[in-house]
């Protein structure tokens, strides 16, 4: 397909009202892009979040329910009954509670309401990772040795496979994700009870006993591509970003560009990309991940929402890819072309955690105190202020520090200011903690694979 | 429910003391009536904040705030065209309809769940409301 734009705007499902189910600071990002394109807002809310910032400036605020989040945000009812009662034209995910919700996104286009992102079909495809497998494999995306199907109950069978694979291999659950529902084989040995513990496991976590069998890589590095693709077949990708540095399978730091990667070796992965969305008609946002190991690319999971570390994107590529989400849902066609997307300088961002720097263990609790940088090449993305009560029970990020400079040395360097510069009182946070990491020569180098950081603070905490 | 003065420095201390002993570093209790809040940090203070929002008045009743069960609209009175009384305050049987929660086409009535005297009307007739925003404040008769 050639890489043009359609024209003419499209009479899309065109929407005034963007009713925000989500909360913290992705809730009062969604609200700044609305804002920005002319969009009224709902703001939904727990009775946890009955103050937060971001509900008293919206053009509609609703608590739907108690604080427990199976109770409120996840509650697709009641999310449903909001948006009716609001008269919300569309509803936009966010990231996590039900942004990768099959049923979800099918129940709100049911009830005729547009939902800001892919098709119900897309999520359910990219949800099932054989099914991804297979999907990626058809479009010439590079995947992780191991067949695209679901492994046999048969141990005879495993076996052939995991010989053929060749040992190191890993056993996953099709239905699992964040690090869940997986086991390294190191041997032969292992493999039956491996095979029998994760398929009980899947069974009880993700209601499949499914699983599927892929070589293991020893020391990986974590590359994301994010895609923007519209409802006319017009795709792009905007670049790659470094997800390596993991503490139990949750990102801590992310950069754009990944460093040291050629652009004559990435450049054919995001065609791959751009490709495997027209081939299933993906529309929206997207992110592709992907092992990176000795030169080599290995498809792991689309991201099928909106991505925390969106902003470092946003930062190299210039765009902003919430407001680009809202419009690919309004049914606008593109108005960029690949060759008009650009990677300009470095950025990084840093999830600051409402948790203990040492233990990890949430800090929930009043902030009576904030100072948060500003300056050339800063951004914050956060909902919180001083006398911001910190909930105990959702996900404990509070916010984002995002930089963005000509080189990642100078990048680094800014981050480092920025950091020595952001102050939350109250209550405990990981800053001392991303402090220490950004001094490290190794990560100074982008030498870090996914690993790394577990390594790094075992050797901090050993005596 | 069962009737804990949160400002009681003797039920502040027992709960404390039982925190300690459990090896248990916090405590939150939130009700209607006002909050709790109990930290106990390893060598440091015990950190307590409380609020009371219900407080009893000089007969010894406390105002109870009754709330939307779920969003909706809210509907004072009946919609039967019958007679309400707006005069308040005035005495309401547990089982007597307040008002609605209007959702598309389903009312959902609200009552005071015990003998009260209704003493105010928190929301303004066809308010959006949310779920716990207050409606009306009664005073629970014995």
């Amino acid at each position: 397909m050639p890489e043009t734009f359609d024209s003419p705007r499209s009479s899309g499902p065109r929407f005034d009202t963007v009713l925000i189910a989500n909360r913290g600071e992705i809730a009062a990002r969604i609200q700044k892009a609305c804002r920005e394109l002319g969009l009224k807002t709902v703001v939904v809310y727990s009775e946890a979040d009955r103050e937060a910032p971001y509900g008293k400036t919206a053009d509609s605020a609703l608590c739907i329910g108690p604080s427990s989040a199976a109770k409120s945000y996840l509650n697709r009812d009641a999310l449903l009954l909001a948006a009716r009662l609001t008269g919300a034209g569309a509803i936009h995910p966010g990231y996590g509670f039900l942004s990768e919700n099959a049923a979800f996104a099918d129940a709100v286009e049911k009830a005729g309401l547009t939902f800001i992102g892919p098709s119900a079909a897309s999520i359910e495809t990219m949800g099932d990772k054989i099914a991804a497998k297979r999907a990626m494999i058809a479009a010439g995306v590079p995947c992780v040795p191991g067949p695209d199907t679901a492994l046999a109950d048969d141990p005879a069978a495993a076996e052939r496979v995991a010989l053929e694979i060749g040992y190191p291999v890993i056993v996953k659950a099709a239905g699992g994700g964040g690090g869940r529902g997986m086991r390294v084989v190191p041997d032969a040995g292992q493999l039956h009870e491996a095979v029998a513990l994760t398929r009980e496991e899947a069974r009880k976590a993700f209601g499949s006993p499914s699983l599927y069998m892929e070589k293991f890589l020893g020391h990986p590095r974590h590359i994301e591509i994010q895609v923007l693709c519209d409802t006319h077949g017009n795709a792009v990708w905007l670049g790659h970003r470094d997800c390596s540095m993991q503490r139990r399978h949750q990102k801590v730091v992310e950069e754009a560009p990944a460093p040291g990667i050629p652009p004559d070796v990435i450049r054919p992965v995001g065609q791959a990309c751009v490709e495997a969305c027209r081939q299933i008609g993906y529309r929206g946002v997207g992110t592709f991940e992907f092992l990176y190991e000795d030169g080599a690319f290995y498809f792991i999971e689309m991201n099928t929402r909106l991505q925390v570390e969106h902003p470092v994107t946003e930062m190299t590529s210039g765009l902003d890819i919430v407001q680009a989400q809202i419009r690919a849902a309004q049914g606008d066609p593109l108005d960029l072309l690949q060759g008009d997307v650009k990677c300009d300088g470095h950025a990084f961002e840093c999830r600051i955690n409402a948790e203990d720097p040492d233990t990890f263990l949430p800090s929930a609790g009043v902030i009576t105190d904030v100072a948060l940088p500003e300056g050339p090449g800063i951004r914050v993305d956060t909902h919180i202020h001083a006398g911001y009560k910190v909930p105990p029970y959702y996900d404990s990020l509070i916010a984002k520090l995002i930089v963005h400079a000509p080189t990642r040395a100078e990048a680094m360097a800014r981050m480092r200011e920025a950091l020595a510069g952001t102050r939350v009182e109250g209550i405990s946070t990981n800053i001392p903690f991303l402090r220490a990491l950004f001094e490290d020569s190794a990560f100074a180098r982008g030498e870090t694979d996914i690993h790394y950081l577990e390594q790094w603070l075992k050797q901090r905490s050993a005596p | 429910m069962s009737a804990i003065d949160f400002s009681d420095p003797s039920t502040i201390a027992l709960l404390a003391d039982a925190l300690t002993a459990a090896g248990v570093s916090g405590l939150e209790i939130s009700r209607p009536g006002g909050q709790l809040r109990i930290v106990v940090a390893a060598g440091e203070e015990t950190r307590i904040d409380v609020s009371v929002t219900a407080r009893p008045d000089s007969r010894g009743v406390s105002p109870v705030v009754v709330r939307a069960p779920m969003a909706g609209h809210f509907c004072p009175g009946h919609l039967s065209g019958s007679a309400v009384s707006d005069s308040l305050p005035r005495p309401v049987s547990g089982s007597e309809v307040l008002g609605f929660v209007r959702i598309g086409p389903v009312l959902l009535p609200l009552n005071a769940g015990r003998p009260a005297v209704l003493t105010k009307r928190l929301a303004e007739p066809d308010a959006l409301v949310g779920f716990g925003d207050p409606l009306f404040e009664i005073e629970p008769q014995s």
